[in-house]
Parts: C-alpha cells; structure tokens; sequence
C-alpha cells in the first residue's frame, strides 16, 4: 500500500526539495497555467520536457511513478481512445477542422489521419500534466505545500486543511484497511462472489465505523490546537517556511516569465488572433481549415435543432 | 444546528472544530477515492467518496461540504498521481455542495433529527447535484480546459453521476439514520461552556 503513495513527508536532498514552499506551489502553478492553456504540441512537448527533467533530478523511487503512469495509459490513454474511436470518430476533424480518410469501415467507423494527431496531442498534453502533478507532489512536503498556498494568497484556515488533511492520510488508509479486513473475516462479502446490491449494503457496515474512527479524532486534534492558541491571530507564520536562497530566486523569475508567456499565449493566440481550429496540426493548411463550435457536436445539440 | 442562522447554517462557523473536520473529511475522501471503489465490472468501481461530503454537511454544511469534497479530490489526485483534473474536482465539489445542503431543509443530524421527508428531500438533491455538476459545471470545463471530446465527456458524465446516486442514496441514507440514531442517545447531554 506504500508503495502507492509519491508523497514526502520529509525534505528531500536535491536542489527542488531545498526550495522554499512558496517556490514550488508558484511554479506549479505557472506549469498548470501553461499546460491548460495549450493545445500546441511545439509547446507542449519541451513543457513535458521540463517536468520530466525536474522529476529526474529528484532521484526518486520510480516503481510507483511507472506504475501510476501505467494504470493512467491503460485505463484513460488506451481505453479512452478505443471508447473515443467509438463515440465520435469525427473528433478529429471537430478540433483541427480538415479530414483525411486512412480507413473506412461501415457507418460511423472510421479512421482519419486527424483522429490519431488528435490522440497523440491530447496524450502529449496529459502526460506534461502528470509530470508536473509527480514532480510537485514529489518535490513538497505537506507543511510546504500549506505554506506555499499561504503565501499564494490563500487564507491559512484552508492552508491548515490542506496540511492536515495529507498529514492524516497514511493513519486514515491504514484504518479503512483493518476496519476491511476485519470486516472481511467476519465473513462481510465484498469481493465479486456477492451480488452488487449485497455489496453496496455491505460497504454500509464497513464505512459506518470508519466514519466514527475518523471523526471521533476531531475532538482531541481541535482541543490540542485551540489549547496552542490555534486561529488567536489573523495571520501565522510556518515552521517550513525558510528564507530564499540563490536557486529559490532563480526558480521564481523563470516561473514569473513562465507564466507571463502562458498569459501572452492566452490573449495573443487564443482570443486576438486564434488558430481557426483548436488543435495545430502540421499538415492543415489555415485557409482550408472549416471552424467547428464544440457545442454543436454533442450528440444531444441535435435533437434540439431541426 | 436548529438555532443557528440561515447563513450559518449555508456557511458553517469556522472555528478550529470546523477546520479539523473539514481537514479529516478531506483526508477521508481521498482515501476512499483510492481505495474504496466497489467493483462492479471489470476496470470500473463505484466510488464511495462521495458519502464523505454527505457526513460532512450533516454536521456542518454545504459549505464545509463544498471544501472538504474540492480539497479532498485535488489530494487524492496527488495521492494517486493520475494528474490533477480541476473538472472533475470542481465538479465533484459542486455536487458536495448540493448533497451538504441537509441542515438548510431542516435535517439537523446533530440533534438526531432525520426523518423519512428528509431523506426524500435528500435523494432529490442528490440527484440535482449530481446533474448540475456533472451534466454542466464538468463538461464546460473541460472543454476549456482539457478538450477532451465533450460526447464522451457526457458519457462518463452520466456513468459517474448514476454511481454517484447509487452510493449517495444505497449507502447515505442508511448512514444518516445511523449517525442521527447516535446523536439522538446523546442529545440529553448539555456542553458546559
């Protein structure tokens, strides 16, 4: 079970660990800026680029990271595709606005050059987004994450639930996984032997205690904080927040000019003078490319159109 | 809870007990995001997150509700490491909001209040909750987000919230009888302040 969870709960050695929260939540925060905002895989691959370079240099543990990255191929990038080629083949020519047919089966199956440059684009950008999610979740701790969000703008009574929430996660997982065992040897069925009605009453009889367990803890951990004067002052400061070094200066000045060109990006290339289509695609050629509005290609817009 | 005003009841008071519930709330949703699915067929799993925002707005709600669903999704995400999805998260905590609507119709679960009309009102909440944010909020976002292709977006959509009803309405009604049957032998009691 371990062995699923990325987080630190101690500073790691490399240079990213050594960074102030603050740092790490900005420049996450530019990264996602900059991820959403693209759809160009020009941008998106050196983004990809980056996250990973970061990640790498953090020297982590890679089994859970490849192991999370092949459950998310398989279940979003594989099956996802397969559903998509099902559901509406026409995506392609929906986000990049030109059609070049490689396969034609009967009806609505269909195979065109679009669909599968749609496909990669969107795994491109899904992957720089969860190297961006593993690099950061890599890089903090969760007192440098509140800190971070703090700092960020945030108010620190929701800094504090972030903290205290990752803080009581590993206790939680390990409650929900006695209170399920024990469950389970008193012979409560949830495997696939019962039916899904017995299944869902029997889940009943496992969360019940877990929500007094989990809960019955919040009386000790509010008394303990109210009697260390928690929430006295409008304004606290953190234990993990330590003074910039060379790198933090650094990093923050290449996370400003990071976002200051996503925002550039955004009102250049997307509202003043946008890509008639969504999604850049080498072989389309801007003056044959037909616009398509989203909303029209759900399959329900129909029905109230005649 | 029933002498509380119509924004402290929408809004939750915020003292340190709020923040530590809403905390372990959100710890609590994660957990169960990862591994608290119920299998039903191969690949796909009911998730029982969703009771957490239920219990959460019961003692405190909607808006305590609304936090601990957005953070406690943003964290599994983390946790889980597929990538953080802000349409789903928010939309997730859109349908936390509507479902931890329970004190404003008058289910004070606190005060071991809750009866058959609550739960009725309840189911017809969860359903409109689960509609707005997956049938709206999540779509839109994104398609301006992610462009993912919005027709399997609706598909999921619609998958997601008939687990989400399943589990709110199976499982949260069952649960809210049991927490206020618990409150309810307790209610005799009075805090010295």
């Amino acid at each position: 079970m371990n062995n699923r969870l990325v987080i630190n709960y101690t500073p790691g050695p490399t240079m990213l660990h050594r960074l102030t929260g603050f740092t790490k939540v900005f420049l996450f925060i530019a990264m996602t800026v900059a991820i959403i905002a693209t759809y160009d895989i020009r941008i998106l691959i050196p983004l990809f680029l980056i996250n990973l370079a970061e990640m790498i240099s953090m020297k982590p543990n890679y089994k859970p990271i490849v192991i999370m990255f092949a459950i998310t191929f398989v279940t979003v990038t594989l099956l996802g595709n397969v559903m998509l080629f099902l559901v509406s083949p026409d995506v392609g020519f929906n986000n990049i606005g030109v059609t070049n047919m490689l396969w034609q089966g009967s009806g609505r199956l269909y195979l065109t050059k679009e669909f599968l440059w749609y496909c990669l684009v969107i795994f491109v950008k899904r992957t720089a987004s969860f190297a961006s999610v593993m690099a950061f979740a890599l890089a903090t701790t969760p007192s440098e994450f509140a800190s971070g969000l703090n700092k960020v703008g945030l108010p620190y009574k929701v800094c504090t639930i972030v903290s205290l929430a990752y803080r009581t996660i590993p206790d939680i997982a390990n409650d929900f996984i006695n209170i399920r065992n024990s469950m389970m040897m008193r012979g409560v069925e949830l495997s696939k032997k019962a039916s899904l009605w017995k299944r869902l009453k029997n889940t009943v009889l496992i969360l019940v205690p877990l929500i007094f367990t989990a809960f019955g803890k919040v009386g000790n951990i509010a008394n303990a904080m109210d009697l260390r004067g928690y929430g006295k002052h409008r304004k606290r400061t953190w234990y993990a927040e330590h003074e910039t070094s060379k790198w933090d200066t650094i990093i923050r000045i290449l996370a400003v000019i990071l976002l200051a060109a996503a925002v550039y990006y955004i009102i250049r290339y997307r509202i003043i003078d946008p890509w008639p289509a969504r999604i850049w695609c080498p072989w389309a050629d801007p003056n044959e490319i037909v616009s398509v509005n989203q909303i029209d290609t759900v399959f329900f817009m129909k029905w109230f159109k005649k | 809870m029933a002498n509380k005003s119509f924004g402290q009841k929408l809004l939750g008071v915020w003292n340190t007990r709020t923040i530590v519930t809403v905390a372990i709330g959100a710890a609590l949703f994660g957990v169960l995001m990862n591994y608290g699915g119920i299998p039903v067929f191969t690949n796909t799993s009911l998730t029982t997150a969703m009771i957490v925002p239920v219990v959460v707005g019961a003692m405190y709600g909607p808006l305590p509700a609304f936090v601990a669903a957005g953070v406690g999704n943003v964290i599994a995400d983390l946790i889980g490491g597929w990538g953080l999805w802000f349409d789903w998260s928010v939309g997730n905590a859109v349908a936390a909001l509507f479902v931890g609507l329970l004190p404003i119709y008058g289910a004070y679960i606190t005060d071991g209040v809750f009866e058959v009309k609550h739960a009725v009102i309840y189911a017809i909440c969860c359903v409109i909750g689960n509609a707005v944010a997956f049938g709206v909020v999540t779509p839109i976002l994104t398609a301006v987000f992610y462009g993912s292709d919005l027709n399997v977006t609706f598909l999921q959509a619609i998958a997601a919230s008939l687990g989400n009803i399943a589990v709110e309405v199976v499982i949260g009604i069952p649960i809210l009888f049991i927490l206020a049957k618990r409150y309810k032998s307790r209610s005799n009691l009075e805090e010295d302040e």
